[in-house]
């Protein structure tokens, strides 16, 4: 009895002392002394991969993607001009006292990733469909093709994100987000949107149908 | 009860429910407990459809890696650390329906009644990068151990879920591992699956009695309840392989009292007995499946044999337990479905003060199973059911309730719920018996009070707002 408690008590002691800042492995979300490396290996990765490449469809993958993008997402995730409820939920409380230099490295790191390689299952008969939206648009809604601006492969330019691989449930949400923050603004004349600097998206995602959607959605995900 | 009764019993109680939920709406968005002010995420980030306690991957990784992530100032320099509050309070208002007001195992006739108090109070989170702490008390109005007149007996405050992990996350560019240390004061708190009995999904409780016990393996049983202190060490490798040794030992007195409770149940000394847990856990797209064995054995020193507080000299019973389990999760909003399952096999052998005293065999074999099934609808709507069985060795002693001494048992649980606001969770849940004491229809006979009765006389529901703040 005497002896366990001497021995809990010493490993509590040790415990404590073992380390109190560990600043290469920290998951401190409120130091600046955190390099964006141990953020991305310590907090970054346990949602979108240590690529970048996430598992749950809930978090987008971030290898490969355009540094701009990311540099200027994280900055809305900060100063809550991005307010979908996945945004909410998740980001505004990583991203609420990023430095510049964090949000810095932490782009530069997920921007270097290998491109991602999505194993998602995507339904070969939207394929065809999602394609002729991706490369001519819906011309009869005023929707011009998406690779006009996200490159003829997806890839994204400076603060155009690449689209190639991302997760389609992730693309079908957002352009659901872009579709209703249109309607926010054209139909309720209400400025409170979810994506606040999605002007352009705004009046694609209002051209296009649910299932047009969801076909764009799953074709750039088959996309390598 | 007729369903037309129970109807305008509960007309009453959901005004008054509705009226704790429209006050506490009206709090601040960013009033949320501990771990949420500490990482700045909503519930539903680290647990399923937004309520507690089934985990997601996210808050699987946050209890792993020691309560650490998120915003801290150094240990050092606490002072500058407190800018929201350090605890977290959780209130539940509830009224309880009775099938009967017979008697129940301990004695007392339960009566229908509408209670409001304070269940618990958490602290916890962040003390260095490598350190955190879990902290809970608890509060209860009634105690079912004891009893005063025809109500269960005053309760007591204490010691609830207590823990203190140091914790490391290595990354290289071929292997991820986590590994870690702990010291709690329950078997099985250290669990990020949602499949021990600690954390399974019957997160809400009846708060006066009414809600017939099972027979319970030791391991899930009360015995290793918070009288307990525990050291143990695991790892986690690729987000695959989990492995976790511990070991457990009663305090009765001394340094870590702090961290204890006693139970009017008697006292149940537990000597030191090892514990263990290997896991197989794989994601893919929103799925996750975890298969695992965990078990321990347990030196027990006056089971319910009623010597002293800390009197040690009682001679020691063994508890050889060992459970195979396995969960299933969904998660890709709205849709939040999960499931576990859990199957304990125990091997009692009875100490010689036992026999005849709390106990009338040697040895005992008992069989536990628990199922549960969850889904949730855009984090606001949800349903539950909880299957709870038992089967095992027949002892007259140990299971009074029963003429042949059967722990037999079968027991369901649905539940529906509205989580209009994630602080806050309104709800109906009843608990149905089909088998108990061996018997599925007539009485279930043993002693003369419950004579007459069957496993459906003892039926409870609860219609509840809980409030977390």
């Amino acid at each position: 009895m005497k002896n366990i408690s001497k021995i809990l008590t010493l490993s509590a002691m040790a415990l404590a002392l073992g380390a109190c800042s560990n600043i290469e492995q920290s998951r401190n979300l409120d130091n600046e002394k955190v390099t964006g490396n141990t953020l991305a290996q310590q907090v970054c990765s346990t949602c979108h991969g240590l690529n970048g490449q996430s598992i749950n469809p809930t978090f987008p993958n971030l290898a490969a993607q355009s540094k701009d993008y990311l540099s200027a997402e994280m900055t809305e995730f900060k100063e809550h001009s991005r307010r979908d409820p996945a945004a909410q939920a998740f980001m505004w409380g990583i991203a609420r006292n990023f430095t510049d230099k964090q949000i810095a490295e932490l782009s530069e790191y997920f921007s270097k990733q290998a491109s991602p390689v999505n194993k998602t299952y995507s339904d070969p008969a939207l394929l065809p469909v999602g394609k002729k939206i991706f490369e001519e648009g819906a011309l009869e809604n005023g929707v011009p093709g998406c690779n006009g601006c996200h490159g003829v492969n997806a890839e994204g330019l400076g603060p155009i994100p690449r689209l190639a691989g991302q997760h389609a449930d992730y693309l079908y949400k957002q352009l659901m987000i872009f579709g209703s923050d249109y309607d926010e603004v054209e139909t309720k004349h209400e400025d409170n949107l979810e994506r606040g600097h999605g002007a352009v998206m705004e009046i694609m995602a209002h051209g296009l149908t649910s299932q047009q959607k969801l076909a764009v959605a799953t074709y750039l995900q088959s996309l390598k | 009860m007729k369903l037309s009764s129970l109807f305008s019993k509960v007309k009453g109680s959901i005004l008054l429910l509705l009226g704790v939920a429209s006050l506490a709406v009206s709090l601040d968005a960013s009033a949320i407990p501990v771990f949420a002010r500490q990482t700045g995420f909503k519930c539903v980030a680290c647990h399923v459809g937004g309520e507690y306690p089934q985990l997601t991957s996210l808050g699987r990784y946050f209890k792993l890696t020691g309560y650490t992530q998120g915003d801290a100032k150094d240990f050092w320099n606490l002072t500058t650390n407190i800018d929201r509050p350090p605890v977290a309070i959780m209130l539940q208002s509830a009224r309880q329906y009775y099938a009967n007001n017979k008697a129940q195992q301990n004695g007392t006739n339960p009566t229908s009644a509408y209670d409001m108090q304070v269940v618990s109070i958490f602290a916890g989170g962040h003390i260095t990068d490598n350190i955190g702490a879990f902290a809970q008390w608890t509060g209860n109005k009634y105690d079912g151990n004891t009893t005063a007149g025809n109500q269960y007996g005053g309760g007591a405050s204490g010691s609830d879920n207590t823990e203190f992990r140091y914790a490391n996350h290595v990354v290289t560019k071929d292997a991820d591992w986590i590994f870690g240390s702990y010291l709690n004061n329950r078997i099985t708190m250290s669990d990020v699956w949602n499949t021990t009995e600690n954390w399974n999904s019957q997160w809400i409780g009846y708060f006066n009695g009414g809600s017939a016990q099972a027979p319970t393996a030791f391991i899930n049983g009360g015995a290793s309840q918070h009288s307990v202190i525990g050291l143990g060490a695991y790892v986690f490798k690729d987000k695959t392989w989990y492995a976790e040794v511990a070991a457990y030992k009663s305090q009765t007195h001394g340094l870590f009292s702090i961290m204890t409770q006693n139970s009017s149940a008697g006292p149940t000394l537990l000597d030191t007995s090892p514990y263990f847990k290997l896991a197989y856990n794989k994601e893919w797209g929103p799925h996750n499946l975890e298969l695992g064995v965990h078990g321990m054995v347990g030196y027990a020193h006056n089971t319910g044999v009623g010597l002293a507080y800390s009197d040690w000299t009682g001679s020691v019973s063994t508890y050889r337990d060992v459970a195979f389990e396995a969960q299933y999760q969904y998660i890709l909003d709205p849709h939040y479905f999960s499931a576990h399952f859990r199957y304990t096999h125990e091997n009692a052998s009875n100490n010689a003060d036992q026999i005849g005293a709390s106990a009338a065999n040697p040895t005992n074999i008992l069989n536990e199973t628990w199922a549960d099934i969850t889904y949730i609808y855009k984090a606001q709507y949800g349903a539950m059911l909880f299957y709870n069985g038992a089967r095992g060795t027949n002892d007259a002693v140990l299971n009074p309730l029963s003429a042949t001494g059967s722990p037999d048992w079968d027991s369901w649980n649905p539940s529906i719920f509205w989580a209009p606001y994630q602080n806050i969770r309104i709800g109906y849940t009843y608990t149905f018996y089909t088998k108990m004491a061996g018997s599925s229809s007539a009485s279930v006979g043993g002693t003369s009070a419950f004579t007459g009765l069957s496993p459906h006389d003892f039926n409870t529901g609860m219609l509840y707002a809980s409030l977390v703040y």
